[in-house]
């Protein structure tokens, strides 16, 4: 525990630090090139060989696991409505990726994906899917407190994940109804408006 | 209803070109006083009843509601730094819209830009070419003009006045108030007279309270005056009245036709006379002139799809093709009568194009509404309205004439979220709670009518039919700048004043031709040496050619132009039918 850095303390200050050495991630060098690295590239070519990519599709099923694990992150279920998951907002995402995104788009958020990942192994020791939601918290707060970053892959990826997250789920039936209670397309003999005392005669 | 096929060796009373707000309207009248009319239509013919779905939710749409990944809707940052017809960039989409055609519900009424390209000064030019025009999809705020308007030289000097009054065309008003519905609020005021109202829809409470705050201030917020039947009309048997259903505020359409639209409101009552041919897939080349009598004798017309060349004859032509259109048309038609163009001695045709300006809009936040349960706030045909204040008894100091504000408040079908970086459980509750909280608006302030701002035919380019495109000269000037400008701040003001939390104010002005109430070109006038039109929208020149849609226009004034644009048609149309029936044209 001890060699991982103080979340609460001074990972602004380490990001900052290690942002202006690398100039172009979120983790130290270190992080990049450590085992973690291939221990997670050799995780992934495993997955690749188990599971064959889905014709069509943009993520490979461990990106697709991962995805809809940072959604839910983003947009999480509670006592009120279902979150990102219940929504299946990893499908609209794949979908917005697949069929609109640029290629240059599609790049990043690829490279964004495999960098956060490797942020979570950095900050927690184990892979976004294999973390507590406290820790993925952490690892989302990191980038949400430095959203201005966008030089960097993974806060690009992290404003991308999170509109289409916001997109996905708000326009999904839970997200209508269950969350936000959109009163709407019914047909109603007359809109109530407001009760404060009117300032002209209707 | 079906559309019979159009019997075009028959020589017609009158050929109406144009199908939208004047076109129905000069269909609607003409063929009340008997008259056999032949209207041609430039698009197709929309199977109206699936292509506007207004109760569609967007988990039901294949792509939530956007457009389909083969379609691109351009955006202003595009029309700001792309020439026409939009250069490279654009290769991967197999059409190309307008910017309000950035959605599922209206890609079939807005025009593919790519075969209708135009060039010179940026302008977010919207088409909308189908049966009803842009009536399919408007934005419902139906006003009137005052003499504040139509006498506006008379105030500051500027342009020119109208030749008509507001006394003139009041009965007009009337007449279209009754026979297509309104919704609004009596607030007998000069500068924006009152209709003759049906059942108002109400305000929510950050409307009562910005209502409340401008109150202190000595201006009026007053209920959305929508062209929307809210009890119902006898006498049309196409269109519901409102329901208050939503979702309204897409824009996408009302599919039981209680907003207005030409179809459904003037249209197929014309045809259920027995005096109305329509053909649609009408793209009109050209006014034809009888060389004898110096008349115009009938249209020159390409079918759109078949790309076959007709000519329709008839007594009377009326250009009701949307300002723009109105105006390429009449260049369109040079003969040896009229090498500049039909009705153009004055070589005003173009000219004095005029419109509205947008600001960038602001937004806020009723403190006391978060965390209210939520409401039908999207079940209305609009929120509210906020009458130009400016240059009415005041004198502003760098600008002359005024601006109104448009806008509302309440919970939408997909929430606003002004946090940029937030995530997880508080994030997810605070859109919860904040969902009716919010209010905006955004104001439409006069563009002046200038001799230099026109559109001309481009040499070179041309459009899917082969005929010349137009080539735009049209900029916002130092009065429209300063104008924007002085609405920011009165809008913060007002915002100020209602006690809402500021939480954005656009200093853009959106690109021009943005509001999409492009005027003037064609405009009216007692003097035939600075005006194209009289005061029947006649031709000065060529007596049996009327133009009565927004071309027409001496200026705009700040107020939404569809009412108006509907009154002058119908006030022109009886004086035409009454001329016809006299054998004067």
């Amino acid at each position: 525990m001890s060699d991982k850095p103080d979340l609460k303390h001074d990972r602004r200050q380490w990001l900052k630090g290690s942002a202006a050495v690398l100039g172009s991630s979120l983790l130290p060098a270190s992080a990049i090139a450590s085992k973690t690295e291939s221990k997670i590239a050799a995780e992934n070519s495993k997955d690749k060989a188990a599971e064959t990519k889905p014709s069509g599709r943009f993520l490979t099923p461990r990106e697709h696991s991962l995805v809809a694990e940072m959604a839910e992150t983003i947009i999480p279920a509670d006592s009120k409505s279902g979150g990102a998951k219940a929504a299946n907002v990893v499908d609209y995402i794949e979908e917005q990726l697949r069929e609109r995104a640029s290629t240059a788009r599609q790049a990043d958020f690829k490279e964004g994906l495999r960098l956060v990942d490797l942020m979570s192994q950095h900050y927690c020791g184990k892979s976004f899917i294999a973390a507590s939601s406290e820790e993925r918290i952490a690892v989302f707060t990191v980038i949400s407190t430095n959203i201005e970053m966008t030089d960097l892959p993974e806060v690009r990826f992290f404003k991308d994940l999170r509109q289409m997250t916001i997109n996905g789920y708000y326009s999904s039936k839970i997200g209508i109804h269950d969350d936000l209670e959109y009163k709407g397309n019914v047909a109603l003999m007359e809109y109530v408006g407001c009760d404060h005392p009117p300032t002209k005669s209707t | 209803m079906a559309v019979p096929e159009a019997d075009l060796r028959k020589h017609y009373d009158a050929i109406v070109i144009g199908s939208g707000a004047a076109g129905g309207m000069a269909a609607h009248v003409l063929t009340s006083h008997g008259m056999k009319v032949l209207m041609l239509e430039a698009g197709k013919k929309l199977p109206i009843d699936k292509e506007l779905r207004s109760m569609e939710w967007p988990y039901d749409n294949p792509y939530r509601g956007k457009l389909p990944p083969d379609r691109h809707a351009l955006s202003y940052n595009e029309y700001d730094i792309r020439k026409p017809p939009y250069g490279p960039g654009f290769e991967k989409y197999k059409h190309l819209h307008s910017y309000i055609g950035n959605n599922d519900y209206v890609k079939n009424i807005v025009v593919d830009e790519r075969e209708n390209p135009y060039t010179g000064t940026n302008y977010a030019w919207v088409r909308a070419r189908c049966l009803g025009g842009k009536t399919n999809i408007w934005g419902r705020l139906a006003l009137r003009f005052s003499d504040y308007d139509f006498k506006a030289k008379s105030h500051d000097g500027f342009g020119e006045n109208w030749p008509i009054t507001y006394s003139d065309l009041a009965p007009y008003y009337d007449k279209v108030d009754l026979y297509l519905g309104i919704t609004g609020v009596k607030e007998n005021l000069e500068e924006l007279p009152d209709s003759i109202f049906q059942r108002p829809t109400k305000l929510n409470c950050a409307e009562v309270t910005l209502q409340q705050g401008l109150k202190k201030m000595g201006r009026t917020l007053t209920q959305y005056r929508a062209g929307v039947t809210s009890d119902g009309l006898k006498h049309n048997k196409y269109r519901s009245r409102c329901f208050g259903r939503g979702a309204c505020d897409r824009h996408g359409g009302c599919d039981i036709h209680a907003a207005f639209d030409s179809p459904t409101g003037l249209i197929y009552p014309a045809m259920d006379t027995g005096n109305l041919t329509v053909r649609t897939n009408a793209v009109a080349r050209e006014i034809t002139v009888d060389p004898n009598t110096g008349k115009a004798s009938g249209v020159h017309f390409v079918d759109s799809q078949t790309m076959q060349d007709y000519t329709v004859r008839a007594k009377v032509v009326i250009v009701a093709a949307s300002t723009l259109e109105s105006a390429r048309l009449l260049l369109l038609s040079k003969s040896r009568q009229y090498p500049n163009g039909i009705g153009n001695s004055s070589e005003h045709v173009g000219h004095n194009f005029c419109e509205h300006v947008m600001s960038g809009g602001i937004v806020g936040q009723a403190k006391e509404l978060i965390g209210k349960p939520s409401t039908n706030d999207d079940g209305r045909p609009g929120g509210f309205y906020v009458p130009r204040f400016r240059n009415l008894k005041d004198k502003q100091s760098n600008y002359i004439r005024g601006y109104g504000f448009e806008g509302d408040a309440g919970q939408g079908m997909l929430p606003r979220i002004h946090d940029a970086s937030g995530f997880g459980a508080g994030f997810k509750d605070e859109v919860r709670k904040n969902k009716g909280s919010y209010i905006e608006m955004g104001a439409f302030g006069e563009v002046l009518a200038r001799y230099e701002n026109y559109v001309d035919l481009d040499p070179v380019v041309k459009d899917k039919w082969g005929i010349p495109a137009l080539r735009f000269h049209f900029q916002f000037g130092d009065n429209e700048r300063r104008m924007v400008k002085d609405m920011n701040e009165t809008a913060k003001e007002m915002f100020e004043a209602s006690g809402f939390k500021i939480l954005e104010v656009s200093d853009r002005i959106r690109t021009e031709g943005g509001s999409i109430h492009e005027l003037g070109t064609v405009r009216m006038g007692n003097d035939p040496k600075t005006s194209v039109l009289n005061q029947f929208e006649q031709s000065h020149d060529v007596k049996n050619l009327f133009v009565v849609d927004g071309s027409a226009f001496v200026n705009s004034s700040c107020q939404n132009p569809t009412w108006t644009i509907m009154a002058l048609c119908w006030r022109s149309c009886d004086y035409l039918a009454d001329e016809f029936a006299k054998g004067n044209l």
